[in-house]
């Protein structure tokens, strides 16, 4: 713990270090400092967390009371490590690629401030992994969720920006209420709101067990933006800076899962229902984020769509995970946490990957819009390479990171079918997870296609360009991260299922003892996929070398004998969507737009335009009514005076009696 | 992992390029016409490998290892399929994800390769194939819940080996539904009538001859193998799950796979001589055709 705390500190005063040395000749000591301070803390951090994950404890921390609600207890375990592990990672990734990106925006914003912030946003998120009490757990959760607001406003003279800005603080702080009213049912009228207090709780009644899980289910499920809890989610991660977007796509979502894991850990069996809900709240996620993913054009926007899928992979394993606890069937629970936990840690690593190669390209182009660019592939091809291995890793791919946790949770839902009881029905989300599979297949070509391949569809004002070496190393080192989990299994495969022991109520060793399930041989055949896909490659390179043909031919692309074709004729992202965007299209989100010379798909958002904006405008004409009451003039004023007067009177005429 | 099973595996990379001959020979004879020998397709590969290749100036490094990524992955796809009836040569809990995971590996770097040329044609034909591979998966997945209920294996080696065939006294109803659905999938995702005519001779109307209409020689030679690979481990899986072989001696199993695939071929052509190819539209609705008679099959065994 010493060595978290330490840690921390380096983070925060990286932050202080950028802040204080962002003007004139002192910045590029600045920059120094930070990334020196920053890598520093989190190597700190990211130790303890690795013990805590090879199965060893870490002891806990108690401070004194010095405050109501009882003592401040910090501790690590697997589920707080493998959470540790992804925000210290993440968290570093974005910090050094956001001094560059920021770079160029020097003497216009606070830059300074920025990095500080996104020192605060990466240390409370680390403190409220290992928080063991709910007032510093409430304290790090609030201070995350302001840091990243300001984070999200940093570009505030845009109207779009404050508006998402308005919309997300909304949404965390209905959150954190929530939160207050979940420590509040649970500890009843104790006074100590430690984990350690709240976990040896007196036995529930039903009614008020299954009010906490609600409540920990609306309040968590907001902050990880499952349906219809995500509409806060696409506006800001949209609206923010890459690498802020990355931070927040990547990590900041992912406390929501945390919370609900922790909840399960803390409050120990949940009852099948809440198992149930989960899973359809996680098929129903999956499903339509990937739909709506496909239906934007916005390559921010995208991005974050799938980042609700991806939470409804989560979720999936998690809802496998509670059915398995609920009826018994200790190897799903495991297995259902388990890839939860390592789908989590694997979509950190994709999406922030992608967020922050997409940040290059609308650093490079000026543009979010992918139907406005296409051929980058020719002048950024580092960008290119890591957004393909993120998009085949986010995809499910072997021999990739998201094919390993993708396949632990179908490992769980596939023995539920086989288990015999009423898990079986849980089994059928097999269907939905190869549906989402396919579906987000289908949107990364849309993506990689339209944006990397081909040719431009609309000519640029500048020419694209690579991005600095600052922004690429990030992205290089997550990508490497993805495969490096790809190819060992076995790597990651154990300390998950230990996660998922813990979360599953086990006694600690019984994933020791339960093997890898089958991560050796997924092991080895994730390596032999890479090896032959290496051979092939080479034994081609070197046989067309000396092939019989001679030397390839540069034609022109096949235009059907239509010889000279032009920008306005590649294929646009709307045209790609389209066929599947019409199968689903009466929950697509989508309108139209078809002329004969144009063809154009726009997203609406179900829940935020559709339900959400309509009912808040209805309030507020209903307050415009309301206003006619208080125009400021003294004469109306002494008339509601004397109606109050009148009214008191009569009220007493009437019979009523004086209080 | 029998020496019969090895064997099969290197006869099956043989034999795999005259599955869709024997498939349009069937349909030749059945319209009445002499049509192409049924072992052309051999001759065509010889002939592509030792021709030059042509790039589009507009494509990437994307569009050459298209094919490669596409081969290699039906390569290793094959390595979890019982050949022998009785046990792959690689089998790990769960790896009926890592097959359909392969499948989609290849699917991924075909349409890729297809995107990169720029050409609208292309764009059309990835679009399309990406939109029936969507229908496609759930429908495999539906087919292997059914198989992993019969067989309460987790395994392709035991969902189509020896306990598979265990499972066919008393769930033999079920098993030939998702013979079916499976037949229905390997028409689909082998862009055979309904579904795509391979020989239509107009870019506009096809899905996987569209997408490799830039690809030339070599390139075209790894392509076309790699097209009559996928069609033969299509129907390596509806002859495992109709035909049950662990009770047969090595070689009879291995010798009864090589002759279901005969017969799945010449169904194939019989299909393709008597059906007309459905619209576009209609193609989503076939599929959940198919994935409502593996769901129907799941049913029957639900206790």
């Amino acid at each position: 713990m010493t060595l978290i705390a330490l840690g921390v500190t380096l983070i925060l005063l990286a932050g202080l270090a950028a802040a204080a040395l962002a003007r004139g000749a002192a910045i590029r000591k600045g920059e120094i400092l930070f990334r020196g301070l920053f890598g520093a803390g989190c190597v700190a951090g990211a130790i303890p967390a690795l013990t805590a994950l090879s199965g060893d404890t870490v002891p806990e921390v108690r401070l004194a009371p010095t405050t109501p609600f009882g003592p401040w207890v910090f501790g690590l375990d697997a589920l707080s490590a493998v959470f540790l592990l992804a925000i210290l990672s993440v968290g570093a990734a974005c910090a050094f690629y956001g001094l560059t990106y920021l770079a160029h925006e020097r003497g216009r914003r606070a830059i300074g401030a920025a990095h500080l912030l996104l020192a605060v946003l990466v240390a409370s998120l680390a403190l409220a992994v290992v928080a063991r009490a709910a007032l510093p757990f409430l304290i790090a959760w609030e201070g995350m969720a302001v840091a990243a607001y300001l984070l999200v406003v940093l570009e505030h003279e845009r109207r779009e920006v404050r508006r998402a800005g308005m919309i997300y603080v909304v949404a965390t702080h209905v959150g954190t209420l929530l939160l207050f009213a979940l420590f509040a049912i649970w500890a009843g009228g104790t006074s100590d709101l430690s984990f350690h207090a709240l976990a040896a709780h007196p036995p529930f009644s039903a009614g008020r067990g299954g009010m906490i899980l609600a409540v920990a289910l609306i309040a968590f499920g907001l902050k990880a933006g499952a349906v219809p809890f995500h509409f806060w989610l696409p506006e800001a991660h949209a609206a923010a800076p890459a690498h802020v977007s990355a931070l927040m796509s990547g990590i900041v979502i992912k406390m929501g899962i945390y919370g609900l894991l922790r909840t399960v850990v803390l409050f120990g069996a949940p009852p099948p229902w809440w198992g149930w809900v989960v899973l359809v709240l996680g098929a129903v996620s999956g499903v339509l984020g990937v739909v709506w993913a496909l239906a934007q054009h916005d390559i921010k926007r995208l991005l974050a769509f799938h980042s609700v899928e991806n939470v409804g992979i989560i979720l999936l394993g998690v809802g496998a995970g509670a059915l398995g606890v609920a009826y018994g069937h200790p190897l799903i629970a495991v297995l259902g946490f388990a890839g939860a936990a390592l789908h989590t840690l694997n979509h950190a690593l994709f999406k922030s990957l992608l967020f922050l190669a997409a940040g290059s390209v609308i650093h490079a182009t000026g543009t979010r819009e992918i139907d406005r660019l296409g051929g980058l592939a020719r002048p950024m091809p580092a960008t290119t390479a890591t957004f393909l291995i993120g998009s085949a890793a986010i995809v499910g791919l072997p021999p990739l990171n998201g094919f390993v946790s993708e396949w632990v949770v179908y490992q769980a839902l596939l023995r539920g079918v086989s288990a015999g009881d009423a898990i079986q029905f849980a089994g059928l989300a097999v269907v939905v997870l190869a549906l989402i599979g396919a579906l987000a297949l289908a949107c990364f070509v849309k993506v990689v296609g339209v944006l990397y391949l081909g040719t431009p569809r609309h000519t640029l004002a500048t020419a694209p360009h690579e991005a600095a070496p600052g922004m690429i190393r990030p992205l290089v080192g997550l990508a490497a991260a993805c495969v490096v989990i790809g190819l060992v299994p076995i790597g990651v495969v154990p300390p998950a299922l230990r996660v998922g022991s813990l979360v599953a109520g086990l006694p600690a060793g019984t994933a020791d003892v339960m093997g890898t399930t089958a991560a050796g041989p997924a092991t080895v055949f994730t390596v032999a996929l890479a090896l032959g896909l290496a051979v092939a490659w080479g034994l081609y390179v070197t046989l067309s070398r000396e092939g019989r043909g001679g030397r390839p031919v540069q034609s022109a692309t096949w235009g059907c004998g239509y010889p000279t074709p032009t920008p306005r004729m590649a294929y646009t992202a709307s045209s790609f969507a389209a066929p599947l965007l019409d199968v689903f299209r009466s929950f697509a989100g989508v309108r139209t737009h078809r002329t004969a010379q144009a063809f154009a798909t726009h997203a609406v958002d179900p829940v935020l335009d559709e339900v959400l904006v309509p009912v808040w405008r209805g309030v507020r004409s209903t307050a415009a009514w309301l206003r006619h009451a208080q125009r400021g003039g003294l004469s109306r004023y002494l008339l509601w005076v004397g109606a109050a007067v009148v009214a008191s009177l009569l009220y007493l005429l009437a019979g009523g009696r004086t209080p | 992992m029998t020496p019969e099973g090895l064997l099969a595996l290197v006869l099956l990379g043989i034999a795999a390029p005259a599955v869709p001959g024997i498939a349009v020979k069937t349909k030749s004879l059945l319209t009445g016409r002499r049509g192409p020998p049924a072992l052309q397709l051999y001759a065509d590969l010889a002939k592509l490998v030792r021709k030059g290749r042509v790039y589009s100036r507009t494509t990437t490094l994307i569009f050459r290892a298209g094919p490669i990524v596409a081969l290699v992955s039906l390569i290793v796809a094959a390595l979890f399929l019982p050949l022998d009836g009785r046990e792959a040569p690689a089998r790990f809990a769960g790896d009926m994800v890592a097959f359909a995971g392969l499948l989609a590996l290849g699917r991924f770097a075909l349409v890729l390769a297809a995107m990169d040329t720029g050409s609208s044609f292309e764009g059309l034909g990835a679009s399309r194939e990406v939109t029936i591979a969507t229908f496609a998966e759930p429908t495999m997945f539906l087919c292997f819940i059914a198989l992993v209920l019969a067989a309460g294996d987790l395994t392709l080696s035991g969902i189509l080996g020896t306990p598979l065939a265990a499972a066919w006294p008393h769930a033999g109803a079920s098993l030939s539904l998702v013979g079916v659905s499976l037949f229905v999938l390997l028409l689909a995702e082998n862009s055979r009538v309904p579904v795509d005519d391979p020989a239509t001779h107009l870019e506009l109307t096809m899905i996987h001859e569209v997408i490799v209409l830039d690809h030339s020689g070599p390139d075209l030679a790894l392509i076309l193998y790699g097209s009559a690979l996928k069609l033969t481990l299509f129907g390596v899986l509806v002859v495992s799950v109709l035909v049950p072989r662990a009770g047969f001696s090595g070689p009879a199993a291995v010798a009864l796979l090589f002759a279901g695939l005969g017969i799945v071929a010449v169904a194939v052509g019989v299909v393709e001589s008597v059906m007309a190819r459905v619209r576009l539209v209609r193609v989503p609705q076939l599929l959940v055709g198919a994935a409502a008679l593996a769901l129907v099959a799941t049913i029957l065994q639900l206790r």
